[in-house]
């Protein structure tokens, strides 16, 4: 394709904000389950065979919702794939993850010009999930859906990788080649995610390890991440 | 895939429900008051003093940030000073300095769910994770931040300086009634913090020496009075963020100063270093003076 241009390259860099663990959402409190996954026996060599699950299982439910609620964003749809994906989120501390990480996003879109004016409350609500934030954010800046789930994706191994440095002793060059490493496994994510054509059709894989793990740690007392 | 996915955004209804819920749906908005400071200086010890000796003039909440453990939300709320669903714990991820300054939106949510639950609340404390002398609040979250230091931690850390020590709303030397013991001259750490805060206002503080936590009640009803009617101005001991003003009939607004072109640019308060609290004079002066003009600043506000 073409060298993008204005449009384009406003949609590229949101792309890379959304990616930027920087960006003021809230998400650094999180490690996307690592750290109750570490306390319960995981072994810091099978990090990157964590990161390749989360992604074929959570990470895929995310981005197909993401990609429904980007070509169709209206209350109705973020209503559905909303459902959709409580349905598909069993354990509730994921799903409050979800629900925060979210509207932390929501806020920020709204602060921002154009989408304080297409994301009011009557579309997202107070706290969409992050998922159909994402989807929102993607459809006011025309972000290409396979841009999207690579930065979802990468935003997920990156959380990760980055939670990893504070919980086990590690070399950060090598958490970089872990989240370099996950290009076949965003292919895969594409090619389930892609082809979905409406909220009943998001994909319902299982994690049920993952779900025990966030469930645990939601009752944890002495944590380093949020969950 | 086409631009505007977005339909003509909300329907009538929607924008109805948008715009309505303006008088049930905002609450009030407290004066959110930081503390900040080295661990183990005394924070939600301090936070413990403020509620109990203003629990009969202020509708309070409380927000901890603990880097490991809710511990310091459980001592605030086994202290029993306030009602315990007032005092609400925030995760900060191993990022103490994050969740209080470059992120804070896990503690504005926090803050704003506080409110909305327990409105109407006078004043919000906001407890940053212990850390050490280089952690401060931006104004995005708090109106106005102590700094915390305790003479136990060394009679020459006043002296060091640092963002928290030299412009912090207040400054607290804690822990005074411990000092003989571990040899600090108060006085002289007292005398050290003024210096290197250019005369503004320092606090030699003890839970257990009565005129001192008056001092602290004083000190807090004050910057509530300062607060409510509008002439107080948050400070940033770093670079200035958006903030909040009163307005001295229960609302305000949030603005911002710089490169924000929506917002007017206020040459008043960047350039007499009112911010910066070096001159400790002409601060009230200044801030009188910001309060008045903010009210019509817009965006073709005076240029510097």
């Amino acid at each position: 394709m073409g060298t993008p241009s204005g449009a384009g390259i406003a949609a590229r860099i949101v792309t890379l904000l959304l990616a930027d663990a920087r960006l003021p959402t809230g998400a650094h409190a999180f490690s996307s389950s690592l750290e109750p996954a570490l306390l319960d026996g995981l072994r810091p060599g099978e990090i990157p065979a964590y990161i390749r699950s989360r992604l074929l299982t959570v990470g895929t439910v995310e981005a197909a919702a993401a990609l429904v609620v980007a070509r169709d964003p209206d209350a109705g749809t973020v209503a559905e794939v909303s459902t959709a994906l409580e349905a598909r989120t069993p354990a509730e501390s994921q799903r409050a993850a979800s629900t925060l990480l979210g509207r932390g996003l929501i806020r920020l879109a709204r602060s921002l010009a154009p989408a304080a004016a297409q994301l009011g409350p009557g579309v997202a609500g107070r706290s969409p999930h992050r998922a159909v934030a994402m989807g929102l954010i993607a459809s006011v800046w025309g972000i290409p859906e396979a841009e999207l789930v690579t930065a979802m994706c990468y935003d997920d191994a990156q959380t990760v990788a980055a939670a990893a440095l504070k919980l086990e002793p590690g070399d950060p060059f090598a958490a970089t080649g872990w989240v370099l490493g996950i290009a076949g496994t965003v292919d895969a994510v594409l090619a389930e995610a892609l082809p979905v054509t409406g909220p009943a059709s998001i994909p319902a894989p299982s994690s049920p390890m993952i779900d025990q793990w966030a469930q645990a740690h939601a009752a944890r007392d002495r944590r380093l991440f949020s969950a | 895939m086409p631009e505007n996915t977005v339909p003509a955004t909300s329907t009538p209804a929607a924008t109805s429900t948008s715009a309505a819920p303006a008088a049930e749906a905002v609450p009030h908005r407290s004066l959110r008051l930081g503390v900040a400071g080295p661990v183990g200086t005394g924070k939600s010890s301090l936070i413990a003093t403020i509620c109990r000796s203003l629990a009969d003039r202020l509708r309070i909440g409380v927000i901890t940030n603990d880097i490991y453990t809710d511990e310091d939300a459980r001592f605030l709320r086994s202290a029993g000073v306030l009602d315990p669903d007032r005092i609400r714990a925030v995760e900060t991820g191993a990022c103490p300095h994050t969740a209080i300054r470059d992120d804070v939106t896990t503690n504005l949510l926090a803050v704003e769910d506080l409110e909305a639950d327990f409105s109407p609340l006078d004043l919000v404390l906001v407890e940053s994770g212990g850390d050490n002398l280089t952690a401060t609040f931006s104004p995005a979250l708090v109106d106005a931040q102590i700094f915390v230091l305790d003479v136990a931690g060394g009679g020459d850390v006043a002296r060091k300086g640092g963002p928290g020590i030299g412009r912090a709303d207040l400054l607290v030397v804690n822990k005074i009634d411990i000092a003989p013991y571990v040899e600090v001259d108060v006085d002289r750490m007292v005398a050290d913090a003024v210096a290197a805060r250019g005369g503004a206002p320092v606090l030699a503080l003890s839970k257990n020496v009565q005129p001192t936590v008056a001092a602290l009640r004083e000190w807090v009803l004050a910057l509530m009075e300062r607060h409510s009617s509008g002439v107080h101005t948050p400070v940033d001991p770093g670079p200035m963020a958006p903030h909040f003003h009163a307005d001295g009939e229960g609302g305000g607004y949030v603005h911002s100063h710089g490169e924000d072109e929506t917002h007017g640019r206020d040459g008043a308060h960047r350039e007499n270093g009112s911010h910066r609290k070096d001159e400790a004079q002409g601060r009230d002066e200044a801030h009188r003076r910001e309060g008045a003009r903010g009210q019509d600043e817009t965006p073709e506000g005076p240029a510097h």
